[in-house]
């Protein structure tokens, strides 16, 4: 007994054995799911690598694909993370072609993902979880919201006293007309961006007080942009004072490492997308990209986004950093939380007739055109 | 060997006989060019036609896409702005680089080597990372803004970095380096006994230059302006950076606003912007031959080459010399300073605390994560492999446009001036389509050869331009004797012009590698999981914000490069 070989084993079986432990208690069904689903966890294993194309960054996409793959073992996803736009055509392409693509696509562009559901290329599902999310989150059992994306008024803390900050939309719209603030402002090009242009229209269609905002924007000569990233750099080096409008994960993201940015909501209706997810019909892994879906929905799927990922949660089920309650909390109330949905109004979005109406306005109020 | 040694102005068509390897070798490389240009281009052009993407089902063929962009005044204004960002190309960058050039390879001016390694950064530096350096130092909360204002107790700058005249500006210098390299390439190889001969004859240094070695290297000249002129049109990262704050597009931008109005990828309208991008560019192929063949070029690097010494410039050097080192603060150090201070701090701008915001975390971040790290050796992998057998190929093509068949030999020059003149993003769009539709290609789309060859396409017009100069620089003569001596067409070439060739082509080597290392938009459309490659992911990573990360990226793209630019002038690369 003295070959240290032999006094390894023992330990070596103990260490297999804890590993394979969560192996097998992960394959049961999660709780709350009808027993059939374990049909569909079985089937999973036996289909092949997982296809994801989506527009959230690998970095903060990783949490989720760890914790999948720890509730699923056996599931194997190759994540690419694709802009929007790219995402769009890569796939439309794909399918045409006939070459392998996506089999989830998981994107920020809500009009273009319900696009393709009613374009016919969405496999249709019943998720178990649907029954935990409102109607505006799902459309068709075909598009799934899965992320709350609140837009948030960004400053520079070290240029903005908190006191000085506007408390509403109207008191902004006085404050971009002062004259103060000419230059200092940053927001979306909506001609440019296409997540820029659902924003700024759904503000429209909600906000009253959008007309002022907009002509405000106009004559503070706001700097219009169709990057997240360049309207952050421009409020944390102090180029601008404020970013109007400015994706709140990607804002709470890059409060991690700039104290200087502050971040507010409005308590007069703050506007939120939602990244929504679809998964191919033409796949080949359905079960693998179910049990996907459903981990995204999942309680687990959006724990992981709220403390990790810090991608707002959809659920209002969910304690953490980034929340549906911390949010509702913030904006003050429910009423005050304006989503857009998972609809069909989003296609009217798509009509060259319906985008002019919005882009000539906007021209009008932004431009002077 | 009789010929005289000085006077070897051989115009170009004298020495094309009907020999070199047989015709239908030329021939084979003129189809192998035309299926590698055309086929892209011709998607294109018929996709420009097309009311729907050219794979969906419906589709109506017609010319709405082109009265779509054509009466479209943001086109025209995108327009206008581009040919002003030329024309400030041509006009600043030409005369510099020639002009450094100059100093640099035949003169005592100081620090000589120290300003050609300087002048090599903005060349392999991505655009968007130079346009966030210039944002950091010399933007309105920039660094070197800062204590400008302080000094003089302004409160703004009296400069910007975002107007229509500033981005011509920046982008006229900082394309300064791609004139240098290509006109000093030349420069060195020529023979330097013409030079000597003026100088003995009284000539001062400014009429040696004026009068005996611009006009020596005129063809380099007329190529670097021409090049100006295409990569003018293509350019992209700059004004994407600096051109939102104040509204200014240029063609390349102007693809973006296309999309956001239809709200789906327009991709007609995006082939009609391609066409005219592609008539322009035929145009000034056209040009070019125009300027350079009525000329003849001329062969000046033959076996009895010698190198004169250094011409004195006397009372000019040290003024001359801070004239470069202020150049080279303004295009250079100081936005490569701007970026890798971003790359090793959180945040930035006035009443930050820069050494309290100092962190190492941007460079840890790239190292955790896979996809980053990968991309860092996929692109040395491209560069060097796929950039070697790139100069293979354009040298080739250079071949066959100096000496196959009249016929042939246009038809390659004006095929070899296409792909540049398309928009990267186009390009890309369109590569990725014949490598999803044709058969042939698919097994090769997930692996980086399909990004090696999208850069091959993309960076032709550039790489055959390198090479034809360098070509244009060797005398026949010693080919020549070898054939008489009894060697085969292409036993001479290998035995007689290759090894003199060799400096040149290892040149290229580097500025190719240079090229594929910060190329970006061609390869968006190709990334998949395992062949990311850094100048796409700093696209990407652009969109969602991680500035912090791209920062960190391109000053490792800056590190490789020097490493291996430095390392290759120590094996003697770049001979004096």
């Amino acid at each position: 007994m003295r070959n240290p070989v032999l006094l390894a084993r023992p330990v070596l079986s103990l260490l297999t054995l804890s590993l394979l432990a969560p192996v097998v208690h992960a394959q049961a069904v999660p709780n709350g799911y009808p027993a059939g689903y374990s049909a569909t966890i079985n089937a999973a294993k036996k289909e092949g690598k997982l296809i994801i194309y989506s527009s959230t960054d690998q970095a903060s996409a990783q949490p989720l694909l760890d914790d999948f793959k720890k509730e699923y073992p056996f599931a194997n996803v190759e994540y690419n993370d694709i802009g929007t736009s790219q995402l769009y055509s890569r796939f439309l392409a794909e399918a045409a072609a006939g070459t392998p693509t996506a089999d989830v696509l998981w994107s920020s562009a809500m009009d273009l993902q319900v696009k393709l559901a009613a374009d016919g290329y969405a496999l249709t599902y019943a998720s178990p979880e649907s029954k935990n999310f409102g109607p505006e989150s799902v459309y068709q059992n075909q598009a799934f919201g899965t992320t709350l994306e609140p837009a948030a008024l960004i400053y520079n803390k070290r240029l903005v006293k908190a006191s000085e900050l506007p408390a509403t939309h109207a008191a902004f719209a006085a404050l971009l007309s002062g004259g103060k603030l000419t230059g200092k402002l940053a927001t979306w090009d909506p001609e440019k961006s296409g997540v820029g242009f659902t924003l700024m229209e759904y503000d429209n269609a909600s906000n009253k007080d959008f007309g002022a905002v907009s002509s405000g924007l106009g004559k503070a000569q706001a700097g219009l942009y169709s990057s997240t990233g360049a309207m952050l750099e421009k409020v944390t080096s102090g180029e601008a004072l404020y970013g109007y409008n400015i994706i709140g994960s990607y804002a709470l993201l890059r409060q991690k490492t700039v104290p200087d940015l502050g971040m507010k909501f409005w308590k007069d209706g703050t506007i939120a997308f939602q990244r929504v997810a679809i998964i191919n019909k033409a796949t080949k892994a359905p079960n693998t990209a179910k049990l996907f879906l459903d981990y995204l929905l999942s309680r687990r799927g959006q724990l992981v986004m709220a403390n990790q990922s810090l991608i707002y949660s959809l659920r209002s089920d969910v304690a953490g950093k980034a929340t549906r309650a911390v949010l509702t909390q913030q904006v003050g109330g429910t009423g005050n939380l304006r989503v857009i949905g998972v609809d069909k109004r989003l296609l009217d979005n798509l009509v060259p007739a319906t985008r002019t109406a919005f882009l000539n306005l906007w021209r009008k109020n932004v431009k002077g055109q | 060997m009789t010929t005289p040694p000085i006077s070897q102005k051989l115009p170009a068509q004298a020495v094309r006989p009907a020999r070199g390897p047989l015709p239908w070798g030329w021939w084979l490389l003129l189809a192998a060019v035309a299926v590698a240009v055309l086929s892209p281009l011709l998607l294109l052009l018929w996709q420009s036609f097309l009311s729907n993407p050219f794979f969906a089902p419906a589709k109506q063929v017609g010319v709405s896409a082109y009265s779509q962009v054509l009466t479209d005044p943001a086109f025209w204004r995108a327009f206008g702005n581009s040919a002003v960002l030329a024309g400030a190309m041509i006009f600043i960058a030409v005369p510099l680089g020639a002009i450094l050039a100059f100093l640099v390879t035949k003169t005592d001016l100081p620090f000589a080597k120290v300003f050609e390694v300087l002048l090599l950064t903005p060349i392999f530096v991505s655009p968007i990372v130079l346009g966030v350096g210039f944002i950091v130092s010399l933007g309105p909360s920039g660094f070197v803004s800062g204590l400008f204002t302080q000094l003089f107790h302004l409160a703004s700058t009296p400069w910007s970095v975002y107007t229509l005249p500033a981005i011509a500006l920046i982008a006229g210098l900082t394309h300064v380096p791609y004139v240098f390299l290509y006109v000093s390439t030349t420069m060195k190889n020529l023979d330097a006994s013409l030079e000597e001969a003026a100088r003995l004859s009284g000539a001062g240094v400014w009429k040696v230059m004026t009068s005996v070695t611009l006009p020596l290297v005129r063809p380099a000249l007329v190529y670097s302006a021409m090049l100006m002129l295409l990569l003018g049109f293509e350019i992209f990262g700059l004004p994407l950076v600096l051109g939102d704050a104040k509204g200014v597009d240029v063609i390349t931008t102007y693809l973006y606003r296309l999309t956001a109005v239809t709200g789906v990828p327009a991709y007609g309208p995006m082939a009609v912007v391609a066409m005219i991008l592609i008539l322009l560019a035929l145009l000034i192929v056209f040009m070019q031959r125009a300027l350079t063949r009525n000329k003849g070029s001329y062969a000046s690097l033959g076996a009895k080459g010698y190198r004169a010494q250094r011409l004195k410039l006397g009372s000019w050097r040290w003024p001359l010399a801070i004239i470069t080192i202020l150049y080279l603060l303004y295009a250079v150090i100081i936005p490569m300073a701007g970026v890798l201070l971003r790359s090793l701090v959180r945040s930035w701008g006035p009443g930050v605390d820069l050494l309290g915001a100092l962190t190492t975390a941007n460079y840890a971040a790239i190292l955790s994560s896979p996809d980053l790290s990968r991309s860092v050796v996929n692109t040395l992998v491209v560069a060097l492999v796929g950039g070697g057998v790139a100069v293979a190929v354009y040298l080739l093509v250079a071949l066959g446009i100096q000496r196959a068949p009249k016929g042939a030999s246009r038809t390659l020059d004006y095929l070899a001036g296409l792909p540049r003149a398309v928009p990267g993003l186009i390009m890309g769009l369109a590569l990725f389509w014949l490598f999803i539709f044709v058969p042939a290609l698919k097994p090769v789309r997930p692996t980086l050869i399909s990004i090696a060859l999208a850069y091959m396409v993309v960076w032709l017009p550039y790489g055959v331009r390198l090479l034809t100069a360098a070509l244009g620089q060797v005398s026949k003569d010693l080919e020549e004797a070898a054939r008489i001596g009894g060697a085969t067409a292409t036993g001479a070439f290998l035995k007689a012009t290759l090894p003199v060739l060799k400096p040149g082509l290892i040149a290229a080597w580097l500025l190719i590698f240079m090229q594929f290392v910060r190329e970006y938009s061609s390869a968006v459309y190709l990334l998949s999981p395992g062949t990311e490659v850094l100048g796409a992911q700093i696209v990407q990573l652009w969109g969602t914000g991680a500035v912090d990360s791209i920062a960190a990226l391109s000053s490792l793209q800056i590190v490789i490069i020097v490493a291996v630019y430095s390392l290759a002038t120590r094996f003697g690369v770049r001979p004096e």
